[in-house]
């Protein structure tokens, strides 16, 4: 599904590389852990991948779906199926949820050739996707992740997901800031989306969230590259010895 | 020194207000008026040129009794509501209010008693014909424990001069809800002042969209007159081409226990120019004054402009009162969030401009007229930012 190859990237307005050759391959179906210390270029992947301004690759590619993604915009991207779970969801006052879910969803089937959901069928749809989340119709009311907890906005990061049915999920540090029970909420939703169809790739600081999400294979990312890579076992490991051993194994 | 007169100037007999007037100094009327636009024109539209207008009012649906303006007189036939002889008198010297003393053929007289539960629409419209000054002024008055809503709809085609003056009383107790759409002609030059007396414990509720005109400039003046009254002044400006709107209130507190809020949104689009000119006075003994302003820009070209003069003039000592002002573009984070969910650039730059105005529309508590504005401001978007990423 994603075939990531050499990637050096870079910021765009100063000379920090930050990606330094990052190779990954990711088949449907598969969960994949990055795990990382903070500065080894985890959000700087995350951002790639979606299409955020301000970076620039200087080498490398992006296959994804046998498609360059890197040539993509970002909305094209999200309609080809990729979707972002923000580390901060950002707060948009004065745009209701439900109409940015809704304009969402139908900008996604209008481009890809779809049939756009009447309003009752998307209802019917939100309502029971976010039953499963804790989501209440009050949340659903406000504007899009104003106001809301830590924990509401990473669970409505999973709703959104649960809503498009993105075939590549890049979750980024999905468990920051949430308490044990928020974090199985999410989880649980994360789980249940996992099918052989769709694909994801877990960033992830701590070893903690991988108790709830299994992945299939651990990365551990230092300094821009892919320096380890293993089993869920690799988690663990990294969780007794820390990432001291691969800061020096990269230079 | 001798400034000699424009054209217009020698035409209408007046001076007209320049740069080198503090009030005036972004709009400059010597300049803007650019031609003469002879008063008291007598023309006679064609039916289906009043049709048409008519239809375009974004009200058209939102009911309630319609009083009729056509090319500055009252068309009773048009009208569900019987007019009165205006007899108004504002004694302020402004140079708005001095053309409109001159030049007015016929206004609005309305004396609201009562509650009245559907909106009022004072519609005036002017057909296309040789360029002309159009005045008129009205008076409004809601009596003690009254509550209405008015609508005030400007349309036009062609080009001409559209002064409007109204003079308003809001009295013990009562409620004015006010709802302003300039929609003027787009070669149409719009100058108009709204003075408000507020009167014992009355809200006034004032909401103003202004998206007509060439040039536009709208003087508000609230005066509160008794203690425990409230007043919203707030409006939007949804703006493109090389339009030009100027908006000065003067928010006056002269008793105590009285509250002033003023909230601007105002969209600019290529060449398009804007000014909030707000000025907050609290007079000796007008303590406990709690009064706000706060005018934002939102500028979607780096050609279109924005300029805002808050002003606070406070003569007593226990009081509450502050302003805000800020301009600039969309947010970068808010587009690229809606962007990775799938949102086209386009559309979701005008998702965020609805909601940047919204907030403005917001205020205004009649939902008819609200989701007429929103429907408004949709179309307003489509047109100006289709394809442009």
């Amino acid at each position: 599904m994603l075939e990531i190859k050499n990637l050096h990237v870079k910021l765009a307005d100063e000379d920090r590389v930050i990606l330094n050759g990052l190779t990954l391959s990711v088949k449907a179906g598969e969960v994949h852990a990055i795990m990382g210390p903070n500065g080894s270029g985890k959000s700087t992947l995350s951002y790639v991948l979606s299409g955020r301004e301000g970076y620039e690759v200087t080498e490398g590619s992006v296959i994804y779906k046998g498609e360059d993604l890197l040539a993509m915009t970002p909305s094209e991207r999200a309609a080809k199926g990729v979707f972002l779970a923000f580390q901060y969801p950002i707060e948009i006052p004065g745009v209701a949820t439900m109409q940015f879910l809704k304009v969402a969803l139908n900008s996604q089937k209008k481009a890809r050739g779809e049939k756009e959901l009447s309003t009752p069928d998307f209802m019917r749809l939100v309502k029971e996707r976010a039953s499963k989340l804790n989501i209440g119709p009050d949340m659903l009311k406000r504007p899009v992740n104003v106001g809301f907890s830590g924990g509401e906005k990473k669970r409505a990061e999973i709703l959104q997901m649960a809503v498009l049915e993105p075939s590549l999920c890049v979750l980024d540090e999905t468990d920051s800031g949430l308490d044990i029970d928020a974090l199985r909420v999410v989880a649980d939703g994360v789980n249940g989306l996992r099918s052989p169809d769709r694909a994801m790739i877990v960033i992830t600081h701590y070893q903690r969230l991988l108790d709830y999400i299994v992945p299939d294979h651990v990365h551990v990312l230092s300094r821009g590259r892919i320096v380890k890579s293993g089993g869920k076992s690799l988690a663990l490991e990294l969780e007794a010895k820390g990432y001291a051993q691969f800061e020096s194994e990269a230079a | 020194m001798v400034v000699q007169k424009t054209a217009a100037e020698m035409n209408y007999g007046l001076s007209l207000p320049h740069r080198k007037m503090e009030d005036w100094r972004w709009t400059d009327l010597r300049q803007l008026v650019d031609k003469p636009y002879p008063p008291r024109q007598t023309v006679v539209a064609a039916a289906k040129d009043v049709e048409r207008l008519l239809r375009s009012s974004p009200f058209a649906k939102v009911g309630g009794a319609r009083m009729v303006f056509v090319n500055g007189r009252y068309a009773a036939e048009l009208s569900q509501l019987k007019n009165d002889t205006v007899t108004s008198t504002i004694n302020v010297d402004e140079p708005v209010i001095t053309m409109n003393a001159a030049f007015a053929t016929d206004g609005a007289c309305l004396k609201i008693s009562g509650t009245v539960d559907t909106p009022i629409e004072l519609l005036f419209i002017t057909t296309n014909a040789a360029a002309r000054t159009i005045a008129t002024r009205n008076v409004v008055e809601i009596e003690q424990g009254a509550a209405a809503t008015l609508i005030e709809t400007h349309l036009g085609e062609g080009s001409y001069l559209s002064n409007s003056v109204t003079q308003i009383r809001v009295g013990e107790g009562a409620r004015l809800d006010r709802i302003k759409v300039e929609l003027e002609a787009a070669d149409a030059i719009h100058l108009s002042h709204v003075h408000t007396t507020l009167g014992k414990n009355s809200v006034f509720n004032d909401f103003t969209l202004t998206s007509g005109a060439k040039t536009n400039r709208q003087n508000g003046t609230v005066e509160f007159k008794g203690q425990g009254s409230e007043a919203k002044v707030s409006g939007a400006f949804m703006l493109g081409g090389r339009q030009h709107a100027d908006t000065r209130l003067v928010i006056d507190h002269q008793v105590p226990h009285c509250t002033s809020r003023e909230l601007f949104k105002c969209v600019m689009d290529d060449n398009a120019r804007g000014i909030f000119q707000g000025k907050v006075i609290v007079q000796r003994g007008a303590q406990k004054t709690d009064g706000k302003q706060s005018s934002h820009a939102l500028l979607l070209s780096e050609t279109a402009e924005f300029d805002a003069k808050p002003e606070l003039e406070i003569f007593a000592d226990d009081v509450v009162c502050g302003h805000g002002a800020t301009s600039g573009d969309l947010n970068h984070d808010h587009l690229f969030y809606l962007m990775s969910r799938g949102i086209p650039p386009a559309e979701a730059k005008s998702l965020l401009i609805a909601a940047f105005v919204g907030e403005a529309f917001d205020l205004i508590a009649h939902e008819g007229i609200k989701e007429a504005l929103v429907k408004f401001s949709n179309k307003w978007l489509s047109q100006h930012r289709s394809g442009r990423a």
